[in-house]
């Protein structure tokens, strides 16, 4: 007994830390974008604001991205759902020697590394335009075009799988009674199979589309000079980080988590829909179904929804302005601490016989003094001193304002540039 | 059976027009998007490297260049390993055994429960937490990670404030970001063919070997993993050959020291303005992940057939 309370116990904690290991970096990635801090950063919290969603939406090339993403993401349902579905179909009545052949070729798509799929899709139609002898401009060089061809190439083996699946719990009894009472093949096909899988066409276009909209390592390739939300996003997130990317993550985690309150709704529904219709014909009493407006999670959950939105709205304009300053002092404050900090300790060394200290770079031995020398006062002048500096060198992030020169004499000020350098090397367009 | 007929009889049960859309998509799919392709990549990566001019000229023979650049590097540095390329490559398939190995490991105890402990609102509610966080864009998802494990991150303030460490550990420059960014990445591509797998075991089966006084341990070493073992090679087959393959996480989530092979391919695509190695490169990350995974099939004792089914 006891020994099962104990298990059960390490059972629970280990599905919450598995649930905190899935939503933890999403929810403090949210709380992010509600701090006026420069950086995409918790802890130092200087201001709560909303300036963030206002940069995002001003940031025309992320919203030039956005659109093009929808047009491939349409692209990309209009050619993968009817590729799925022939190649479902296709799969019932290939032969049964085939078969096996058949399935390897479709499916590998699913398991051929992205990047490969895109440099094919690329070098393929590359080749074609060379056949036709086609400029730059023509449609074979359109990064839109390739780039929907070299999705829907895995992504019509999604919609395939969802379209199997269905078909698995196809009665063929219901086909051949079709049959059986005069329907033709092509009237058995429209009235029975095709109305039977309209549900999985609904989530097969949603599961395309979703899979369009984030994917990175195929439309890397075959996006050529044009851009995609996912392709801005990297080369933004490589490049100097900032919280309006925080912005646009809270906003799709929103529609996404309406999206499933939705979707779970509507399923329960459907279950309580099938339960009264078994009720039904088994002699019981037909209930009205609900309406959304009574489903009482569903309620719940939009008032908390609007009431964190106003929440956000208004602490957010209130008194933004006022918090800023007083955050702008308190940066000087300790900037000015720190530099007459080191002004006193230059006297200090300057006081010293036969030590040079000249302009530019400071002898290494001299750094490791200075350094040494700082150290102490750091801890009662400028408590947060040493994290702009640390920033600076895993970022790769320029350094801004009065936080450029407080790392001048910092041992591993040169490491940040040079990891900045090696990241600005893999630029490309 | 001779092929006209077959196709008579395709076209008498399809009708002429359903008959000719499922060729005519099928054959697009197949031909077009998928073997064609790869096949004019193959080609591609076995020939020189031309200015667009010369292409189709008497300097486009086929060459194996690109390839052996793979293995001994330029051709000045005769006889001398590419120890950069292959130390990248032989590091990126460790690190994607070792995504793959930890994804097992924190998926499976989570595949069981939520196969046979989790009850009928819970487990619902379950399945739709671990699809959520995956509609979120991929590159953000790195980006949270880089947020979590940056030097002002939450990570590093939790350890200095627990007084474990003093000064900020670099997560970033160690990679711990990235594998945990990874792993992060693919679990639902092992949970799902685990708990598929782990489901429609008969719980009888565990109750009999319970009664019978068999141990937690032995439980899940005699039944339910041999049971499973389709799932569990499926999920990893697809981990592998993704986290091998990824390219947003290592560039966004690597060290400015440390590359991903993704990341040798996509440069000589990009800055390197050398497609054709590019795509020999690329066509080697394939081929060996693809023995990699029949390798460890055929060690672990897995059909494909069970696989595919």
């Amino acid at each position: 007994m006891n020994s099962n309370t104990i298990s059960r116990v390490f059972i629970m904690g280990f599905v919450l830390a598995f649930f905190a290991y899935l939503f933890g970096p999403l929810i403090i990635m949210s709380i992010t974008a509600f701090n006026s801090s420069a950086f995409p950063r918790v802890m130092p919290w200087e201001c709560f604001s909303i300036e963030w969603f206002d940069v995002l939406i001003q940031d025309d090339k992320l919203m030039l991205g956005l659109r093009n993403s929808l047009i491939i993401g349409a692209g990309v349902v209009l050619l993968a759902v009817p590729i799925g579905l022939a190649g479902a179909l296709m799969l019932t009545q290939v032969s049964a020697r085939l078969r096996p052949w058949y399935y390897t070729i479709v499916i590998s798509p699913i398991l051929i590394p992205g990047v490969v799929l895109g440099i094919s899709t690329l070098v393929f139609w590359d080749r074609v335009g060379r056949m036709f002898n086609t400029g730059y401009e023509s449609i074979f060089y359109d990064g839109i075009f390739l780039t929907i061809l070299g999705q829907a190439t895995f992504i019509s083996a999604y919609s395939m799988l969802v379209f199997i699946s269905r078909l698995q719990r196809f009665d063929p009894a219901l086909e051949e009674a079709a049959l059986d009472l005069g329907a033709t093949n092509v009237q058995a096909f429209r009235k029975v199979l095709l109305p039977f899988l309209k549900p999985a066409m609904g989530s097969a276009a949603v599961l395309a589309f979703l899979a369009s909209f984030e994917n990175y390592n195929t439309t890397v390739f075959t996006i050529i000079s044009e851009s995609t939300l996912t392709t801005v996003l990297a080369s933004k997130v490589r490049y100097g980080i900032n919280p309006s990317i925080s912005a646009l993550a809270v906003i799709i985690v929103a529609l996404t988590l309406v999206g499933a309150v939705f979707f779970e709704i509507a399923k329960r529904r459907e279950d309580r829909a099938a339960k009264a219709a078994a009720q039904v014909a088994a002699g019981g009493r037909a209930q009205a179904a609900r309406t959304y407006f009574a489903e009482p999670a569903l309620m719940l959950f939009v008032l908390i929804f609007c009431a964190g939105l106003g929440t956000v709205y208004f602490a957010g304009t209130l008194g933004l302005d006022e918090c800023k300053v007083a955050v702008k002092e308190e940066k000087k404050r300790r900037a000015a601490a720190r530099i007459k900090e080191r002004e006193t300790l230059q006297m200090f060394q300057r006081a010293k016989p036969g030590q040079e200290t000249g302009t530019g770079a400071v002898p290494p031995p001299q750094t490791g003094e200075a350094a040494k020398g700082t150290e102490g006062y750091q801890g009662i002048f400028a408590p947060g001193n040493l994290e702009g500096q640390v920033e600076s060198d895993t970022g790769g992030e320029p350094a801004k304002g009065t936080e450029g020169y407080q790392n001048i004499f910092a041992p591993d000020n040169l490491e940040g540039q040079v990891g900045g350098d090696q990241e600005q090397k893999s630029t490309g367009q | 059976m001779n092929p006209n007929a077959y196709f008579r009889q395709f076209f008498t049960r399809n009708g002429t027009a359903l008959g000719t859309f499922l060729l005519l998509s099928v054959g697009f799919w197949m031909f077009i998007m998928i073997l064609l392709p790869q096949a004019f990549m193959i080609d591609f990566s076995f020939r020189h490297n031309l200015p667009p001019a010369e292409i189709g000229g008497p300097q486009d023979t086929y060459t194996t260049e690109h390839y052996e650049f793979m293995v001994y590097g330029s051709a000045a540095a005769e006889g001398e390993f590419n120890t950069v390329d292959l130390g990248v490559f032989v590091r990126t398939l460790i690190a994607a055994f070792f995504v793959t190995l930890f994804d097992l490991a924190i998926c499976y105890p989570i595949a069981y429960y939520l196969a046979h402990s989790a009850s009928g609102g819970w487990a619902r509610l379950m399945v739709l937490s671990l699809i959520v966080p995956f509609w979120v864009n991929e590159i953000l998802r790195a980006f949270a990670f880089r947020i979590m494990f940056g030097s002002a991150g939450v990570i590093n303030g939790f350890l200095m404030w627990l007084g474990v460490i003093d000064q900020p550990y670099d997560f970033i420059r160690e990679n711990v970001a990235l594998y945990a960014g990874l792993g992060y990445a693919f679990i639902l591509l092992m949970i799902f063919p685990l708990y598929n797998a782990i489901e429609s075991l008969d719980r009888n089966q565990i109750e009999a070997a319970r009664d019978m006084g068999a141990s937690w341990i032995r439980i899940h070493r005699r039944i339910v993993i041999p049971f499973a073992k389709p799932g569990i090679s499926s999920g990893c087959t697809m981990v592998f050959m993704l986290s091998a393959g990824a390219l947003a996480a290592p560039q966004i989530l690597g060290g400015p020291s440390s590359l991903w092979f993704t990341q040798i391919i996509y440069q000589w695509f990009q800055t390197g303005n050398n497609w054709n190695r590019g795509s020999a490169y690329a066509l080697i990350l394939l081929a060996s992940t693809i023995v990699f995974v029949l390798v460890m099939m055929k060690v672990f004792k897995v059909k494909l057939g069970e696989i595919a089914r």
